[in-house]
């Protein structure tokens, strides 16, 4: 019987801009869903993808999808990243300048499906640019091309590392609806890397937090990014931007998952341990808050 | 954030919510919750948790008579007051603790604090929270 999990148990010894660090990863993946894997810059992220892919191997360890066996350490397994069906797409993507976007999305498939090109097309908004070249093109769909092409070969695992990073929010945003409608229609498993909280909430599924080479958390992002050891029921995580003192108080201001501008006035005990670009959550009871109606 | 530490001596439910006693030193403070779609383990009769509650939310009286709905009542010394423009930080101590009520620098002046004034410090249950001991 098939059975629908990623399993991956590895070991790897990585040279960070921090020294020497050991990623170690234990965790499965059901089939199907969008798993985010988040973290800072340099805690191992991309090399788990890497390792997922066949491009990068673990020094021990074992990687399954489904039943078949993708790397072994113990049996000398690795299968080439060409035979594990899977398309990934990172950061600095480059899509083929001298082909219309169509040819794009076609020259990703081993065997030619032009209904399934159209299908793309369609998914990601560009069946009226079929025909354009990239340099005709916006760096949203450039973004969309890119996503297609990873897709046209109708891959059983997509790999994103942050593709989106480099896209303003709006566009962001679109993005983040469509890799979520892809990953659906399509019945594929989507992982993406990202150090973005609110595309974490947005797209994912099930979020995995690495900090420096281990798996801290790891489970539906509500239950991983909220706090259970407090009563508080009104729960915003956030970046601190600024601490500025006033009068005897601090007025700190926090930028929530969806950029928001939240201001809370902290005392000295508060930010003992606390300061600009660490993570927070802003929490105040459910009796505190007032609503009023959006214009 | 004010903390104090105390056991959990009684939980009043009315549908989701909830209504803790919590024993500080033989001092019943009282902490109003809205519950979660699960109880929390931490959050049982019997077990220790921190009571957390902001500066802002102590209110301060002097020679209080008669009846007030607050209830959490502290009995407490001044111990110093940090006077700014608008707003004065005011520390007390509270038996063995040092809590802060953070206070218009008006009411400062009106109440007349000095220290080692004895002071009641008030606050409402709802604005009680409640953490897992660390």
């Amino acid at each position: 019987m098939e059975n629908g999990l990623i399993f991956i148990d590895i070991e790897k010894q990585m040279l960070t801009a921090n020294g020497p660090m050991k990623l170690v990863v234990q965790t499965t993946i059901q089939l199907g869903e969008l798993v985010a894997v988040f973290g800072e810059s340099g805690v191992g992220k991309t090399t788990l993808l890497r390792i997922l892919a066949g491009l990068s191997a673990p020094d021990k360890g074992m990687v399954s999808f489904g039943n078949t066996v993708w790397f072994d350490s113990e049996k000398q397994i690795n299968i080439a990243p060409q035979q594990r069906n899977i398309s990934f797409m990172f950061q600095d993507f480059a899509i083929f300048p001298n082909m219309t976007v169509e040819q794009n999305i076609q020259f990703a498939q081993p065997e030619k499906n032009h209904s399934f090109v159209a299908e793309l097309l369609e998914v990601f908004g560009l069946t009226e640019f079929r025909k354009y070249r990239p340099n005709g093109l916006s760096g949203g769909q450039k973004q969309r091309v890119a996503l297609a092409r990873a897709l046209a070969r109708k891959p059983k695992l997509l790999l994103l590392d942050e593709p989106l990073s480099a896209l303003d929010s709006e566009m962001r945003n679109a993005l983040q609806n469509e890799i979520a409608k892809a990953n659906q229609r399509l019945g594929l498993t989507t992982i993406i890397v990202s150090h973005d909280l609110n595309e974490v909430f947005r797209l994912a599924s099930v979020v995995i937090c690495i900090e420096n080479g281990l798996v801290t958390r790891s489970g539906k992002p509500e239950d991983v990014f909220s706090d259970n050891s407090i009563s508080g029921k009104v729960q915003i995580t956030g970046q601190i931007a600024r601490i500025q003192k006033q009068d005897t108080v601090y007025v700190v201001t926090v930028i929530s998952g969806n950029n928001q501008i939240i201001k809370v006035i902290a005392f000295e005990n508060d930010l003992e341990n606390l300061g600009v670009g660490d993570r927070v959550m802003v929490f105040s009871k459910a009796f505190n808050p007032i609503l009023s109606r959006l214009r | 954030m004010n903390r104090l530490q105390g056991k959990i001596s009684c939980i009043q439910q009315s549908g989701a919510i909830l209504l803790v006693d919590i024993n500080v030193d033989e001092h019943v403070f009282s902490a109003m919750l809205i519950e979660s779609a699960t109880r929390q383990e931490w959050l049982m009769e019997g077990n220790t948790v921190e009571l957390v509650f902001k500066e802002t939310e102590v209110a301060l009286a002097k020679n209080l008579s008669g009846l007030i709905s607050m209830r959490n009542r502290m009995k407490c010394t001044v111990r110093h007051i940090e006077r700014g423009e608008l707003l004065s930080k005011v520390s007390l101590q509270f038996l063995k603790y040092v809590i802060t009520s953070a206070i218009t620098t008006r009411s400062v002046d009106s109440l007349e604090l000095k220290i080692f004034d004895e002071v009641e410090a008030l606050v409402k249950a709802n604005e009680v929270s409640l953490m897992k001991k660390q």
